[in-house]
């Protein structure tokens, strides 16, 4: 299901929340909704997922308008999404299999078919056998999975992820992403998700759209806005991705004074040794890795050029014909 | 000294504890059983109307304070005069103003804004998140109260339960004092008033033995419903 979000504004008193947003969140696809803290990503998911009225703006599922609707149909729209939470919200009072079965239960389903419902959506986030099990006795990525089967129960068009892996190590992350897609797959599920973790977008989104202070500042596929970003938010996400990563292999405790990136086919060119030769620049390489961005290389090299300033230029815009992206890097960064 | 020991083996003192227990007994379950038909309807209007921070589902400022405002006076009465106040009702139901019965409208109708405080904080407990969740899957309100709220409370309210039982025991000893009947009455008329403390001695200990007990499988029955999760 298609979501689109028009001139969304969600104020509490003189803050604003979300201001003026308008997005398209394709049908299909996993759609992460990155950032900070504060940045309003929160609000947002309520909005979309029809917890909260906007003061102002549409939301729209497919052609059908959802913010405006009454009580009723209210009730009768949320039992078509599914969602699952940082803090899982399980209901500690039902077992694991209670659990999944309460969205049917309050649509007055077949005791029968809720019963074989379950067993299949235990199967399917793989805790066969578990129905039994009261949920305090469940480790944080087992709660998660009972929470997505939970989610699913109904067959939803759309799931919503706020900040689901957040409490995870990263290993649990993983594995809950990876199902996550799979069942975006097995489901054509659009799935959103509500992250401050850019490894979440890069491991599991498709699209992406980073949020700074309730605004959209850069939109777009996942892989373009890795190789390319265009706001110093998405920047400063990313620049927090390479340091932890462990692909990056650094040498220098300083930073260079340049940031190249470079994605796919540019990425297997001898593209430094060519610059280097045809203007006579000296690279010094400080840092630099490669990372996998839904099935793409994107290299990234924190070098300095010397050994002039003149050269530097020569081999920058040399770079940039070579489709690498040069980015002057902040000294301290 | 004698004196005292003389009446302890006296036949009549222990068929009359024996059947101000009884009678006990049956004011407190009663008025238990009543206390939380009157109290537990209060006790979720008042949460699900509080403000959306206190976890209301249907925040209504307006009614939340009337509400409150009334619970407090309610509960701000000493029991004696409610019990006063209240007998012409118990008149007009009962069709009599004395004994274990007429005292039963009484000490429900005082135990019940205490009822309905209790549960409210039971129910302040339940985790937000699993109230937003259920929301987010499409729960009407009331499946919110009845499949998640209440559900969700279980372990608070059964020791709210236990509280309320324990109060309507030392409740109705004082209902007593006005011929409520039950140990209360046992310890005032006998005990204090024919100046025999055999019997004040004994309807003591036996209140104390209902009290323990009542607090024992109380505790039971919380740990079990935790243990349970």
């Amino acid at each position: 299901m298609e979501i689109k979000l028009r001139n969304l504004r969600r104020n509490y008193g003189s803050l604003h929340a979300v201001d003026d947003v308008s997005l398209v969140i394709p049908s299909n696809t996993v759609y992460g909704i990155i950032g900070k803290s504060g940045a309003g990503k929160s609000t947002l998911v309520r909005l979309i997922s029809m917890l909260e009225k906007p003061d102002n703006g549409e939301v729209y599922y497919d052609e059908k308008r959802v913010d405006n609707l009454s009580k009723d149909d209210l009730i009768e729209e949320r039992r078509h999404i599914g969602m699952i939470f940082q803090t899982f919200n399980l209901f500690s009072s039902r077992n694991a299999a209670e659990n999944i079965a309460y969205p049917m239960e309050i649509c007055h389903m077949d005791k029968e078919h809720i019963r074989k419902r379950t067993e299949e959506l235990l199967a399917l986030v793989g805790l066969e056998g578990r129905g039994k099990a009261p949920i305090s006795t469940l480790s944080g990525g087992q709660k998660q999975r009972v929470a997505i089967a939970r989610a699913l129960a109904t067959n939803p068009s759309i799931l919503f992820c706020d900040e689901a892996t957040s409490a995870l190590d990263p290993q649990t992350t993983r594995s809950i992403l990876a199902l996550i897609k799979e069942i975006q797959k097995k489901m054509n599920l659009t799935v959103v998700m509500i992250t401050h973790q850019m490894e979440v977008v890069r491991d599991a989104c498709d699209r992406v759209a980073v949020l700074d202070s309730g605004h959209i500042v850069e939109e777009g596929v996942v892989s373009d806005i890795f190789s390319a970003p265009q706001s110093d938010v998405t920047k400063d996400f990313l620049s927090s991705l390479t340091n932890v990563q462990d692909s990056m292999v650094r040498w220098s405790k300083d930073g260079g004074h340049y940031t190249l990136r470079f994605r796919g086919s540019t990425t297997d060119e001898p593209i430094i040794s060519s610059v280097s030769s045809a203007t006579g620049a000296i690279f010094n390489i400080r840092a630099a890795g490669v990372q996998n961005v839904n099935g793409e290389e994107l290299g990234v090299m924190v070098t300095d050029i010397g050994p002039d300033e003149e050269t530097a230029k020569k081999a920058v815009a040399l770079l940039r014909e070579k489709r690498v992206l040069v980015e002057e890097t902040k000294v301290g960064v | 000294m004698m004196e005292l020991l003389q009446s302890m083996l006296d036949a009549r003192m222990w068929s009359l504890v024996a059947s101000s227990t009884w009678q006990t007994i049956v004011m407190v379950f009663l008025s238990t059983i009543f206390s939380m038909i009157l109290g537990l309807p209060i006790g979720v209007l008042l949460h699900v109307t509080s403000s959306e921070e206190q976890g209301g589902i249907i925040p209504h400022p307006v009614f939340y304070n009337v509400l409150s405002r009334i619970v407090n006076i309610l509960r701000s009465f000493p029991f004696i005069i409610l019990m006063i106040v209240l007998m012409p009702l118990s008149r007009i139901i009962i069709g009599t103003s004395i004994g274990t019965m007429a005292t039963v409208i009484p000490l429900s109708i005082a135990a019940a804004p205490f009822v309905a405080r209790i549960i409210e904080s039971a129910l302040k407990e339940v985790d937000p998140g699993v109230v937003q969740a259920a929301k987010a899957m499409g729960s009407t309100n009331w499946q919110i109260i009845l499949k998640v709220l209440i559900p969700e409370a279980m372990p608070s309210l059964a020791s709210g339960v236990t509280l309320t039982i324990i109060n309507l025991i030392g409740y109705s000893a004082m209902a007593g004092a006005i011929g409520g009947g039950g140990l209360g009455d046992l310890a005032i008329r006998y005990g204090y008033q024919r100046f025999n403390p055999a019997y004040m001695v004994c309807a003591v200990v036996v209140i104390i033995i209902m009290v323990e007990l009542i607090q024992f499988i109380g505790d039971k029955i919380s740990a079990r419903l935790i243990a349970k999760r």
